[in-house]
């Protein structure tokens, strides 16, 4: 798994590509507080690249979105395929992570704040 | 003197803003004059009340408490009606034409004219003498009371609930100046000019009051931003009755009501007890007069004294609720203390007077008044001021009333004037039969404040409101964290081996987690990946499925059956043979592996299986490992706990391991604690500890990670926060220590100050450059541990929404975030915590920090 990052405003924008996966062994949730560290809340993760995700990299997300929650900032997903989208329904997980078809869509929310 | 100068100068005397510097000059002003002017005309009135048979003293109170309903209605229509500065402008001409009727009469009196009889009624001289001394008794008691309310309406115009609260000793303090001058003032030219003409000077200060008015809200129109809209009033066509009603509705203000009658039947009751202890002692009228202007004098001297040193610091020190109960209680003592006085001991009576008097004006015109203006703060906008207006001038006057009927019963009721006006008699017993309502009526004072203190908590945490939702408990509601996972990793499996798939759906079908919803998922969706030959939407892979595994597994007998294989001793031995020999070996397959790990976990734990987990828990795939950690957690064998706690440090295993590692249970915890106290184990082990601890939920887990939070290790002090946030929110009955939580509290504070004064001493000038983006990110996190770490002793949900809104609220609501932190927090971390979280200009943050920093033991560089 790779992570690009690109700032918009306040805004960043991480563009995964690859696996979120155990074997990848990137850590999604330190990327994150290296943005934290920066003084960044607001992030999109853009899942347009991403092939696969398996508990750990469901993982990953959720300790991202808990830790950016409570600075008061937020974490919206962006692109994600329909086999994520359909396992994170089931899983009641659409019910708190903000979910966009495109990654426009997300960044637009953020403005209308 | 420029607003700079004039910052620099009041800041030695107030804990002031910049942009607050004008106004509150000018509000300093006004309550100078007000209480300039009442004092002149309060001399005045006491030399003619006191001229008038001592019978009638109460019946000035009484009138006074039966028309003030009329003055409130009418007060109420006014402000209804009227713009606040066209309001607050006319009642102060109002007093000012009032002030010249009244000097009229007091002076066309002595020259007898015929006409002025004729004018007042027909009535005799006398008549027209008590007459006109009960009527100016009576206007200067609404006088006053109309003033004063009008001021701190004008407070609250101007100012929010914190920066009132920063700002009300200085402005008391004005009003206590402006007594001192009034009372020198009238002292000086008392001897000089008739009393009555002193009414003349008063007219003048009120015009000046009205300049003050007009350049205060000129200045309140400038600062927000030539809004000239009033709070609540305008247009609301509200009167005295809806603001009877207003008080009748509201349990706090019903309270607040109540403590505030309290409170005035008490001081009335002491009033008369000190007034004819006095006469007693002074029976000539000029020595009388003397002693209460010298008297009154002193009290303010003192009041002045008392509020610069000791208002702020009590507010400080002990916050509201003690505050509020101090004046009462010392109240309460006096009272008992009379009835150990002898009751003809005259001298020791008048000292006795004297303290209690003397206090009762004191702790009145400072704590007092302080503390119940600010009790007011947290009331709505739309209901504060009909409120406002009603208690402050009616129900204190009905206080007063109800105070002077007690007098006028007990004095004729209970024919104590006898012990008062006879001669030889003891005037003591007296003092004593008054002392019982005045007991009966502190404690309810006491009592009252008591409740009214919660109550004014509960008020203003109403102003706070939820910002986000705290996510952990988003989570808790929505999401069953362990099917999640489950089905990820059943999703996983499908595309590695049918056999690893299938051994993961009886997995949780053991676990009662293949629901219909994820039972339709599986099965619906395979269905149509045929039919519309997609990508696979649960890529299977180049393996064959066996179509209906899903159906197969839920069916009841199936579990059943797979139990008794497991329990066959031919499995027992043909598996443990094939797992010792071929599979779980480093030569097989990474699949084979997985499947072995996880059919582990199926099987009995004899020592072959146990001896191949643990060869298996030491294999180099984390997916195996994974399996494995699974498998760990179902047999909870002691030997393999060393080779689970490496596999916390790595970020692909730990989570599986501090699944495995919780599920021994608190019996691991010793062995955990080892762990996280050991500085040579691997940091990113150690980190991983915490999670683990906080799965138990029990006191020794919170003493364990509070003890290691103690030695201030900064690598781990955020997993170490985060557990115990965790431990806070789902084991409620866990318990901390304030001490120790506290100084860490105290040392992310000094980090904090360390690190701003650091930035600042960086940059050429010090503070007039923002903090670099990096190190504020860095403060912003600390501070919102700082956060976490309150939430672990006091009510989490306060200190959640107070941090919200202190970082996304509106002005009012990051008032009332500071205003509930500064009643609930200790005293020494709300003095270094604030000046990092109160909205401060950089250069006032920097200067405050510098302050506090060497109290804090900061070295700045």
């Amino acid at each position: 798994m790779d992570i690009q990052t690109r700032d918009l405003n306040k805004i960043v924008v991480f563009d995964i590509s690859g696996d979120l996966s155990r074997p990848s062994g990137v850590s999604l949730h330190q990327a994150v507080k290296s943005q934290h560290e920066r003084g960044m809340r607001n992030i999109i993760l853009n899942f347009a690249e991403v092939g696969f995700v398996d508990s750990f990299g469901v993982g990953e997300i959720l300790a991202s979105y808990i830790s950016t929650q409570h600075l008061g900032g937020k974490i919206k997903l962006c692109r994600i395929s329909k086999k994520l989208y359909l396992v994170f329904q089931v899983t009641g997980l659409i019910k708190i992570l903000e979910i966009f078809e495109d990654c426009e869509s997300a960044l637009q929310s953020f403005e209308a704040l | 003197m420029d607003d700079g100068r004039l910052y620099r100068f009041l800041r030695r005397f107030a804990d002031i803003r910049p942009q607050e510097v004008r106004s509150a000059l000018y509000l300093f002003l006004y309550f100078f004059l007000i209480t300039f002017t009442y004092y002149i005309i309060k001399a005045v009135k006491e030399n003619l009340v006191i001229g008038i048979n001592p019978r009638l003293w109460p019946v000035a109170d009484l009138i006074t408490a039966v028309l003030i309903g009329f003055v409130v209605a009418w007060n109420a229509r006014l402000l209804n009606r009227l713009p606040r500065k066209t309001y607050a402008s006319r009642t102060l001409v109002f007093f000012v034409s009032n002030l010249l009727l009244f000097w009229f009469v007091f002076w066309l009196q002595p020259r007898r004219k015929f006409w002025i009889s004729a004018l007042l009624v027909l009535a005799k001289t006398s008549d027209v003498q008590i007459g006109s001394v009960l009527a100016f008794s009576l206007w200067t008691d609404l006088f006053i009371a109309m003033s004063v309310t009008q001021f701190w309406i004008a407070v609250n115009d101007v100012f929010k609930i914190h920066q009132v609260k920063r700002m009300v000793g200085f402005l008391v303090t004005g009003g206590l100046l402006g007594g001192i001058a009034g009372s020198l003032l009238t002292y000086g030219l008392v001897h000089l000019i008739n009393p009555v003409n002193l009414i003349l000077i008063c007219p003048a200060t009120l015009l000046l009051a009205l300049v003050v008015v007009n350049f205060l809200h000129a200045e309140r129109e400038r600062t927000q931003d030539g809004s000239t809209a009033d709070p609540a009033w305008a247009g609301s066509g509200i009167g005295y009755l809806e603001s009877f009603r207003t008080v009748r509705r509201d349990r706090y203000l019903r309270i607040l009501a109540g403590a505030l009658a309290s409170a005035m039947v008490v001081g009335q009751l002491i009033k008369y007890q000190f007034q004819f202890i006095v006469k007693s002692n002074y029976p000539n009228p000029g020595e009388r007069t003397a002693f209460l202007a010298f008297f009154f004098l002193a009290i303010l001297v003192i009041s002045t004294v008392f509020h610069l040193f000791t208002t702020g610091q009590l507010l400080k020190r002990f916050g509201i609720r003690l505050t509020l109960l101090v004046a009462p209680s010392v109240l309460l003592v006096a009272a008992l203390v009379a009835f150990f006085i002898p009751v003809a001991a005259l001298g020791a009576l008048m000292v006795w007077a004297i303290g209690t008097r003397g206090g009762e004006r004191i702790f009145d015109t400072t704590v007092g008044q302080s503390v119940r203006e600010l009790l007011y703060i947290p009331i709505a906008d739309e209901i504060k001021y009909k409120a406002k207006i009603f208690i402050d001038m009616f129900v204190s006057k009905l206080g007063t009333g109800l105070g002077a009927a007690l007098y006028l019963l007990l004095y004729y009721g209970l024919s104590l004037y006898r012990y008062v006006e006879l001669p030889g008699e003891p005037l003591g017993l007296a003092v004593r039969y008054f002392g019982l309502p005045v007991v009966v009526f502190a404690v309810l004072w006491i009592v009252l404040t008591w409740i009214i203190y919660a109550e004014y908590l509960g008020a203003v945490k109403q102003d706070l409101e939820e910002k986000w939702p705290n996510p952990d408990k988003l989570i808790q509601a929505h999401v069953d964290m362990d099917s999640t996972l489950l089905i990820f990793e059943l999703l996983q499996s499908r595309q590695k081996s049918s056999t690893l798939y299938a051994m993961n759906l009886f997995r949780l079908k053991q676990m009662e987690k293949l629901t219909p919803e994820v039972m339709e998922v599986l099965t619906f969706k395979e269905d149509e990946l045929k039919a519309k030959s997609m990508d696979s939407l649960l890529g299977v892979g180049g393996e064959v499925f066996y179509p209906g595994v899903e159906e197969a597994m839920t069916a009841d007998d199936f579990e059943v059956m797979v139990r008794e294989i497991v329990a066959l001793p031919s499995y027992k031995q043909l598996m443990e043979r094939h797992l010792v020999g071929a599979g779980g070996t480093k030569t097989d397959t990474e699949v084979a592996r997985m499947e072995a790990a996880r059919l582990m976990g199926l099987m009995e734990p004899t020592p072959g299986v146990l001896q191949s987990l643990a060869r298996l828990l030491r294999d180099p795939s984390p997916d195996v490992l994974n399996y494995a950690l699974d498998s760990a957690a179902i047999h909870l064998q002691k030997e393999h706990i060393p080779l689970m706690i490496p596999l916390l440090g790595n970020p692909t295993t730990r989570q599986a391991a501090q699944y495995a590692l919780a599920a021994f249970g608190p019996r691991i915890m010793d062995t955990l604690r080892k762990h996280l106290q050991d500085r040579r184990e691997r940091p990113d082990v150690r980190e991983a500890i915490p999670e683990v601890l906080t799965r138990f939920g029990t006191q020794k887990a919170a003493d364990i990670l509070v003890a290691e939070l103690c030695l201030r290790e900064p690598e781990l002090e955020e997993a170490l926060v985060q557990a115990l946030r965790e431990i806070r929110l789902e084991f409620p009955d866990v318990l901390f220590r304030e001490q120790k939580i506290s100084e860490v509290i105290l040392s992310l504070i000094r980090t904090n100050y360390a690190a701003i004064l650091s930035a600042a001493g960086e940059r050429p000038g010090g503070g007039a450059r923002p903090t670099l983006p990096g190190a504020k990110a860095a403060v912003d996190l600390r501070t919102k541990r700082i956060f976490d770490l309150l939430t672990l002793v006091h009510p989490p949900d306060d200190i959640v929404k107070a941090y919200q809104n202190i970082l996304q609220g509106t002005k009012k609501s990051v008032d009332s975030s500071l205003e509930l932190l500064d009643n609930i927090l200790d005293r020494t971390i709300k003095t270094y915590l604030f000046p990092l979280i109160e909205d401060l200009p950089p250069a006032e943050r920097e200067h405050r920090l510098k302050k506090l920093a060497k109290g804090l033991g900061v070295v700045s560089s």
